[in-house]
Parts: C-alpha cells; sequence; structure tokens
C-alpha cells in the first residue's frame, strides 16, 4: 500500500460520517417509510453536528484520561520501585471493566450530579483496561536480553524507558487504546439517560417515544464514528506489525 | 585493574558466589569457565553492578565500584552478552553509536566512530549500518554486539557468553577474531563461558569456578598441567587433555632447525598448533612435516617423535 492510499479508507468512511450527518434531513423520505405513523420523523431537538461534537468530546475526554491514568499506572508498576502493586494495578483495571458502565452512572449520578461529568466517568473506568493490560503486555513481552544490554550499556531508567520500552511497546500500547475507544464511542450513548446530550439522545428519545426513525438516526452516525476512528486507528503507522 | 576482593554474594538464603577473590591485570584476557550455576555470570555482572555484592570490595584502577554512579561506571564498560540485546528497532549504525551519544560525543564523532567500528569487525557500511536486527545472521549481531561494546573505547570488556549461541565454525572465526582484536587493543576483558576449549583458546588467565568458589586459576597450560583437583581435570577433558594442550601450543615450540635431509612432502604453517600438526601426520600418514613460515618458505621440521615431546631425536 502507498503512502497516500493507507488513508482512502479511513478517509472514506469520514466523508460517509459527515454525508450522514449534515445530510441527515434529506433522508426524510426513507425515514417516512420505516416510521409511517410519526409526525417527525427526523430527530429535531438538537442538529446532529452538535450531538456529534459533544459525542466526541466525551469520548476524547475519557480518552485522554484514561490513557494518562492507564500508561501512567501501567508504567509505574513496572518499574523497580512499583513492581509490588503490579498484581494490584491489573485487578483494578479488570474490576473497572467488569462493573457495566449503567451502574457507574447509577453511583456517580447523586455525587456528580446529571449532565456530562457522570458520563465521563464511567467510560474512564469501562476504557481503563484495555490500555493498562496492553501496556503491561507490551511492557513486560520486551526482550529480557534488551532490557539487560540497555541497562549494562549504562541507559539511565528514564532513558531505557523512552528510548527503549515505550517504542518496543508502542504497537501493542495502541492497539489497547483503539479498542478502549472504539468500544466507548459505543458507550457513551447512555449518557443521554442522565443528561449528557450526544448521539444517544435520539436513540433513547426514540425507545421512549416509540419512533424508531431516531434510533436508526442516532444507531447510524454512532455506528459511522466508531468505523472512522477505528479505522483511523489501524493506519496509524506504529499499529499492526512493525 | 579489576581486583575481586573476598567478594560474596547472597541471594536470599542462597550463596551463589562465596567469597572469591582476582586479579585482572591490565590489558589481560580473563576467562571465568565453569558448569551453570556455578557464579560465573554473576560474578561477570558484581563488576558493572547490574547485581549488587553482598560482601567484600569490587575496584576499578583501585577505585571502589560503588564510588562511581552505575550508569558511570558501566558506560566506562562494554557489555556484550549472548542473547546480542541488539534494539530491535534501531539499525545497525544507531546500536553501535549507543554508548558514545550517551556520552553526549558530537554527532560527527559518533558518526566516525561506528564507521571505524564497523570497519574493524568486517562489517561492510554500505551494506550493514541501515539493516536491523532481525536482518542479520547470529555471526553479524554477535560483531555488532562487540562492536557496541567497543564503541565508547571503554578499557574494560565484559563479555557474557558472546559467542554461546554461534554455530562451531562462525563461532571458532568470532573467538580467532576476538584474540586478533586483543592483540591490538590490549583491552581489559572478562569473558564468561562454559565452553573449555573456548577459554583455553582465549585465556591468559583461566578461572575455574564450581558452587560459587574459585577452584583453581591461573595460565591455561598451568591449569592444564596441574589441574587442582578431580573436578578441575574433568572440566579439562580428562582423557582429552593431552590433545587440548596440543591445542594452545604453536608448532614454532617444538621444530628443529632444517637438517640436511630432504624436505618432508607435507607442509605445516608455523603459527598451526601441535594439534593440528598431529591431524595433518595422521591425515596423511606422515612421521615428518615441513614447518613453513608466512610466505611458504621453510624453517623448519617437525617430526612425530618431537611432537609428543620425546626430547632426543634420533
Amino acid at each position: 500500500m502507498s503512502k497516500g492510499r493507507r488513508w482512502v479508507v479511513p478517509l472514506g468512511w469520514l466523508a460517509l460520517l459527515l454525508v450522514a450527518t449534515f445530510g441527515m434531513g434529506q433522508l426524510e423520505g426513507v425515514f417516512r417509510w420505516i416510521e409511517a405513523d410519526s409526525r417527525q420523523v427526523i430527530y429535531a431537538r438538537a442538529d446532529f453536528v452538535t450531538l456529534l461534537g459533544r459525542h466526541l468530546l466525551v469520548v476524547s475526554v475519557a480518552a485522554v484520561l484514561a490513557i494518562l491514568l492507564g500508561v501512567g499506572a501501567a508504567i509505574a508498576a513496572t518499574r523497580d520501585w512499583g513492581r509490588d502493586f503490579l498484581p494490584l494495578v491489573s485487578q483494578l483495571a479488570s474490576i473497572g471493566q467488569t462493573f457495566p458502565p449503567v451502574a457507574v452512572l447509577a453511583l456517580a449520578v447523586p455525587v456528580l450530579g446529571f449532565g456530562t461529568l457522570p458520563i465521563i466517568v464511567a467510560l474512564l473506568l469501562y476504557g481503563l483496561l484495555p490500555i493498562v493490560r496492553n501496556t503491561l503486555a507490551g511492557l513486560e513481552g520486551i526482550d529480557p536480553g534488551v532490557m539487560e544490554a540497555a541497562r549494562g550499556m549504562g541507559m539511565s531508567g528514564g532513558q531505557i524507558l523512552r528510548q527503549v520500552e515505550l517504542p518496543l511497546a508502542a504497537p501493542v500500547i495502541l492497539a489497547g487504546i483503539r479498542t478502549s475507544v472504539t468500544i466507548n464511542i459505543a458507550t457513551a450513548a447512555i449518557g443521554a439517560t442522565v443528561g449528557a446530550s450526544n448521539l444517544g439522545d435520539p436513540i433513547i428519545s426514540g425507545i421512549v417515544n416509540g419512533n424508531t426513525a431516531y434510533v436508526v438516526q442516532g444507531a447510524l452516525l454512532i455506528g459511522l464514528l466508531a468505523v472512522s476512528v477505528d479505522s483511523l486507528f489501524s493506519r496509524l503507522p506504529l499499529a499492526g506489525s512493525r | 585493574m579489576i581486583d575481586l576482593i573476598h567478594v560474596t554474594k547472597r541471594f536470599g538464603d542462597a550463596v551463589a558466589v562465596d567469597d572469591i577473590s582476582l586479579s585482572v591485570a591490565r590489558g589481560e584476557l580473563c576467562v571465568l569457565v565453569g558448569t551453570s550455576g556455578c557464579g560465573k555470570s554473576t560474578t561477570l555482572r558484581m563488576i558493572n553492578r547490574l547485581i549488587e555484592h553482598s560482601e567484600g570490595e569490587i575496584h576499578i584502577d583501585d577505585q571502589q565500584i560503588r564510588a562511581f554512579r552505575e550508569e558511570t561506571l558501566r558506560r566506562r564498560m562494554g557489555y556484550a552478552i549472548q542473547s546480542t540485546g541488539l534494539f530491535p528497532h534501531w539499525t545497525v549504525a544507531r546500536n553501535i553509536g549507543l554508548v558514545p551519544r550517551l556520552l553526549k560525543w558530537p554527532k560527527a564523532k559518533v558518526q566516525a566512530r561506528v564507521e571505524e567500528l564497523m570497519a574493524l569487525l568486517g562489517l561492510a557500511m554500505e551494506a550493514f549500518a541501515g539493516k536491523y536486527p532481525h536482518q542479520l545472521s547470529g555471526g553479524q549481531a554477535q560483531r555488532v554486539g562487540v562492536a557496541r561494546a567497543l564503541a565508547a573505547d571503554p578499557d574494560i570488556l565484559l563479555m557474557d557468553e558472546p559467542f554461546g549461541a554461534l554455530d562451531p565454525i562462525t563461532r571458532q572465526s568470532l573467538q580467532d577474531e576476538l584474540r586478533e582484536l586483543q592483540s591490538r587493543l590490549h583491552k581489559t576483558i572478562v569473558f564468561v563461558t562454559h565452553d573449555m576449549d573456548e577459554a583455553l583458546r582465549l585465556a591468559d588467565h583461566l578461572v575455574v569456578m564450581h558452587q560459587g568458589r574459585i577452584v583453581q586459576q591461573g595460565r591455561p597450560l598451568a591449569l592444564l598441567r596441574e589441574p587442582a583437583d578431580g573436578f578441575v581435570e574433568s572440566l579439562l577433558g580428562g582423557e582429552d587433555r593431552g590433545l587440548k594442550e596440543a591445542a594452545l601450543l604453536p608448532v614454532s615450540q617444538r621444530m628443529l632447525p632444517l637438517g640436511p635431509r630432504l624436505l618432508a612432502r607435507e607442509r605445516i604453517g608455523q603459527h598451526a598448533s601441535l594439534r593440528e600438526a598431529l591431524s595433518v601426520m595422521l591425515w596423511r600418514h606422515a612421521e615428518r612435516l615441513t614447518v613453513v613460515d608466512d610466505d611458504d618458505l621453510p624453517v623448519g621440521e617437525l617430526s612425530l617423535r618431537r611432537l609428543v615431546g620425546v626430547r632426543s631425536d634420533e
């Protein structure tokens, strides 16, 4: 695959996402056919561009926090001074994933109130495991001979981390981030139940009002967004095999 | 240059290295040899503080190694290991330039040094500089490993079974090259191996270790001739000792000046070992060999009786 052509597929999905976001109104005929009984068939309480923007914002903030926290914790747990915490860190991350995001929302709302904050917390916890697990696997998977040589040559701990460990673990770490972000794009939709307005709104609203057209519109955009982002990740130079 | 004084290393209750004392003189190639788990690698790794010793003192140039920062100490010593430990995401040239860059040499100087070392180890610049470690054969990777260890021109070189994973032919040619390099560079080398032939071939000073202790140390020939106990004797090959000794002695030591007799048909170089000479005799069914110099000119002769050490020749 040549340099220019590798981006064709992700850009294609991205274009489709934008077309769907801006041109949803044009598809009124299709949705009228799906949902013949309703007075209104295009979700109109907020425009789709705004919803998409908010959806992306929530997922991005949660992803940045999860990356900082997850990669940071995994690095700390693989240092000499942090080895004792290794089992604890991987267990905490597992618990974060087994705990359903809906339950996190239910617990977070009384403390953090309605809105965007509880969903960011839920996504952060839910997205932590793939990042922590992959960062640990990436760092632990480095050839012990390479690590011994790095130390034996007189590299400091920081130099080994920056010049050897992180570059070698990068593909695996990136795969974890990709999983985390992709599942969180889908999971973010439940934020609509606690008043975080995003692409989950049309879905929840459609379910509540029995309007299938709304549900389809929300699901279509979330699906396209997830595929676009996943496809972008797959084209990053570090992802996949070196 | 390197002095270990009553050094002990414990891992928990287990004693890995037990009260050893060892001096390596400047420019000497010291080989630590012994079976697996005898503490030879642990001893080596205590010198660059990859492992901290529990008791005793280790000195480099009469200074305690604990007086240095770990990184400073290690950058003064080359380190080569069996698995090479080359960084897989770096090119050969970048791998070799590692320590000079850590020492903040100017870029041009690093580049010049990398080129010099690649030439020294027979790695063609155009062919190898841009290659990645996974594109190299075992022998080439090990050469790069040795080049990297030599990069900052350290006085001391620590080598932990560097040729252990190579096929016998590559191993022997690298051993010969190491000897050759050493005769030019005069580094102080501590070399760990479990292969007695390798140890005998390389060592100026041979140290036999067993169960964390030094059983015997000295010049290879001295150990061959007078092993301290049964263990050293068996490690030295028991019945094969005669051949091992012959492998250490050059033909020139036993040859006689050319006599009035006709030259023998079979020839042997004067730098070849007695073992090689014996092999030629066995193979060619010859009792006498003509010894030739580097230009293939006869300089002496060697008879079977002389070779096996009978004093008077006929």
